[in-house]
């Protein structure tokens, strides 16, 4: 967490932190050597406090050039003085003296009405109210303090809650909910910390709300935000043009194609499929869409109505399309007899972000995803399409578990920032937080989002009988072309060992990669078992 | 004054050219116009409003700067999907102008840039197709998904 990691101490009842216990009136050597003099009990708020200047001289540039020409500077050498002359000079025009023995807590802006005994409590927090409003310009210093603050106590918080010390961290999320109201929550580390610390406040104090799926909402609510998401973000859209592209690759050739869709949803990755197999040289095969989706209450068959979209846009351009939908509220439920595969066509399989609900905590046997993936290897699918997120939420220890998510999701919000549409980035914000909430508050079998990284997926799927395919230089140039038409210039594509991630600032977020049917060694033909109820 | 009589003369010989009399050498020089330019000619009469609403010419400003021609399937599919008007409205403008950063009229579209605009556009399509039963929350008929494509280039 860098220069202020040795200041934040492990104290984690109190708030506020004690000064270094190197003698304090000890001037820095370092600086020493290039000609100024700082304590190095100073050297924190010497370092904020130029950086407030600099906010400051950004900030009000005209202030700057009069400032040059009329400070008198006393003694640079002296940074603490010399610094504090200057911002007194910019921020009161009747030179107020800052007052130079603050704590450590974060910086606070002198105005008339505070003395400095109040300042001596650990506690004490300049009333916004008092401030000047011409000084709010100079107030990110003490905000990203509070950021980091927040960060540590989060910690500390997950910590005493994997070691059972609930009363503790009850106290802490008091505390932390009372610092969040003077941190900026509209972006940033504020917004992300209030999702996080609402998730532990649920945990904590009411642990039998979330021992089921149902309070998260119908499933037409969670399609409303996956679209949202949809929008808001490259993330699904990447995912969709990836493993389009791979399947498109894969059905080359083929005259009869069939594609099984994990989490049919709204159905938006299949047009661009459907425009692509119209336009291929050599005319489009027959295409077969299985769409696997939650059962939709009263009646209404949401599957059967995207079908029927689909269909209707296959028709407009000519491509002969059979749909046919499988409504099952868990995968596991899914049983391959369902399909109707037939032997004489080729199978893709789609699974978008589905598969880590198949993993059960890690010392469960006869996990459902080893079902899975065992029924879908006797398919012998041309390919299989695998989008996960590129995260380890499914660490044994609360902790572990807990820093991880708050590292991946704070960036997954960085990434959000740039998105100006709304309704969707507050709903698609929404969707997000209803991944926290699962991966932070609930435990066993209503834990569903266990994210597991690309290296794990890939040890899985080679043990359970696949070989990777690569992903290819179309799909590399798809995905890269796709992201210079979002407006934000933070995301990268990356190529990992033949498949693709997709991240923010070189932390990859998301992973697409293909898999097929590795042939056995004991039969050579690749002659696969179909006893699986197959119509034939 | 038999100067100005023969100048007048000249005059009347020389018979008075009307662009709309030529409606095959408008089109011609309508197909040299970029997008706006196209709008704008839209306004002036309703002849020429008639003439641009003629698909071809669209399709002509979509590929012109393709390295190689586009198979004839394309046609057709963009055809069902709405259109090479709506094609260059709501893709191949936003993805021509965020794809090249310099001039844009002597670039070389790639058939990768083409593939794309086609799959955004039958996305499009297809969401369109959508909110006429409201299903996606909003009434709205323009095509939500494809919006990222209208916002302003964070350069």
């Amino acid at each position: 967490m860098g220069p202020y990691d040795s200041a934040i101490s492990a104290g984690s009842s109190s708030g506020s932190s004690s000064s270094s216990t190197s003698k304090p009136h000890e001037i820095d050597g370092l600086l020493a050597g290039a000609g100024y003099k700082v304590r190095s009990s100073d050297l924190r708020q010497v370092a904020q406090r130029l950086e407030r200047l600099e906010t400051v001289m950004v900030n009000s540039p005209s202030d700057v050039s009069q400032l040059a020409s009329d400070t008198v500077h006393y003694n640079p050498s002296d940074m603490a003085s010399w610094v504090d002359s200057l911002l007194s000079e910019l921020n009161n025009p009747h030179a107020l003296p800052l007052p130079s023995d603050l704590p450590d807590f974060p910086d606070l802006i002198a105005s008339p009405v505070l003395n400095q005994t109040t300042m001596q409590n650990d506690d004490a927090w300049a009333d916004p109210n008092i401030i000047p409003p011409h000084q709010l310009k100079v107030v990110t210093a003490m905000e990203e303090d509070s950021g980091i603050k927040l960060v540590h106590m989060l910690l500390t918080c997950a910590e005493s809650i994997q070691r059972g010390e609930l009363a503790l961290a009850g106290s802490l999320i008091e505390n932390m909910q009372a610092l969040l109201t003077r941190v900026n929550t509209v972006c940033g580390i504020g917004k992300v910390a209030g999702y996080f610390i609402d998730a532990l406040n649920r945990r904590v104090f009411a642990p039998r709300g979330f021992a089921n799926n149902s309070t998260y909402g119908s499933a037409y609510e969670n399609e409303v935000l996956y679209h949202h998401f949809y929008e808001a973000s490259p993330y699904l859209k990447f995912a969709h043009f990836t493993a389009n592209q791979a399947i498109l690759e894969a059905f080359d050739g083929h005259d009869c194609v069939h594609v099984i869709d994990f989490n049919l949803m709204h159905g938006l990755q299949w047009p661009p499929l459907i425009q692509a197999l119209a336009l291929r040289p050599g005319g489009p095969p027959l295409l077969r869409l299985t769409g696997i989706g939650p059962p939709s209450p009263d009646g209404h068959d949401s599957l059967r109505e995207i079908g029927l979209r689909l269909a209707e846009l296959a028709q407009s351009v000519n491509v002969r399309f059979a749909f046919r939908g499988v409504a099952a509220s868990r995968l596991e439920d899914v049983k391959p007899w369902m399909l109707e595969v037939s032997p004489k066509e080729a199978v893709a399989v789609n699974s978008i972000m589905q598969l880590h609900r198949l993993l059960g905590a890690n010392n469960t046997r006869n996990l459902p995803i080893e079902m899975v993936l065992g029924w879908i290897r006797n398919l012998n699918p041309k390919i299989m399409t695998v989008v996960e997120q590129e995260a380890d939420h499914n660490q044994v220890g609360f902790l572990d578990r807990f820093t991880e998510a708050l590292y991946y999701y704070s960036t997954m919000f960085d990434s959000l920032e740039a998105c100006a549409l709304q309704p969707s980035k507050a709903l698609a914000e929404i969707y997000i937080q209803r991944e926290i909430c699962n991966v932070v508050c609930c435990e066993g079998s209503a834990r569903v989002e266990r994210h597991e990284p690309l290296a794990k997926w890939r040890s899985r799927l080679v043990q359970a009988g696949f070989r990777p395919l690569h992903l290819g230089s179309n799909a590399f140039k798809q995905a890269s072309m796709l992201l210079t038409l979002f407006s934000s210039e933070g995301y990268c594509v990356e190529e990992n060992e033949g498949c693709l991630t997709l991240g923010w600032h070189s932390r990859p977020l998301i992973a697409a990669s293909a898999w097929q049917a590795a042939a056995d060694v004991s039969n050579p033909l690749g002659i696969v078992n179909h006893n699986n109820g197959q119509v034939l | 004054m038999p100067q100005q009589n023969r100048a007048e003369d000249q005059k009347e010989k020389r018979p008075r050219f009307c662009i709309n009399d030529h409606i095959d050498i408008l089109i011609e020089i309508l197909k040299r116009l970029d997008g706006p330019s196209l709008g704008a000619a839209a306004c002036v009469c309703r002849l020429w409003c008639a003439i641009t609403r003629n698909d071809s010419l669209w399709e002509h400003l979509c590929f012109r700067h393709v390295s190689s021609p586009p198979p004839s399937s394309v046609r057709p599919v963009v055809v069902a999907l709405g259109g090479y008007k709506r094609l260059y409205m709501v893709c191949v403008r936003q993805v021509l102008s965020r794809l090249g950063h310099s001039d844009l009229v002597r670039r070389v579209w790639t058939g990768d840039e083409v593939q794309l605009s086609l799959s955004l556009f039958c996305v499009d399509y297809y969401e369109r197709l959508g909110s006429g039963s409201g299903r996606l929350g909003g009434g709205d008929a323009s095509a939500s998904s494809l919006m990222f494509l209208c916002k302003p280039v964070n350069v």
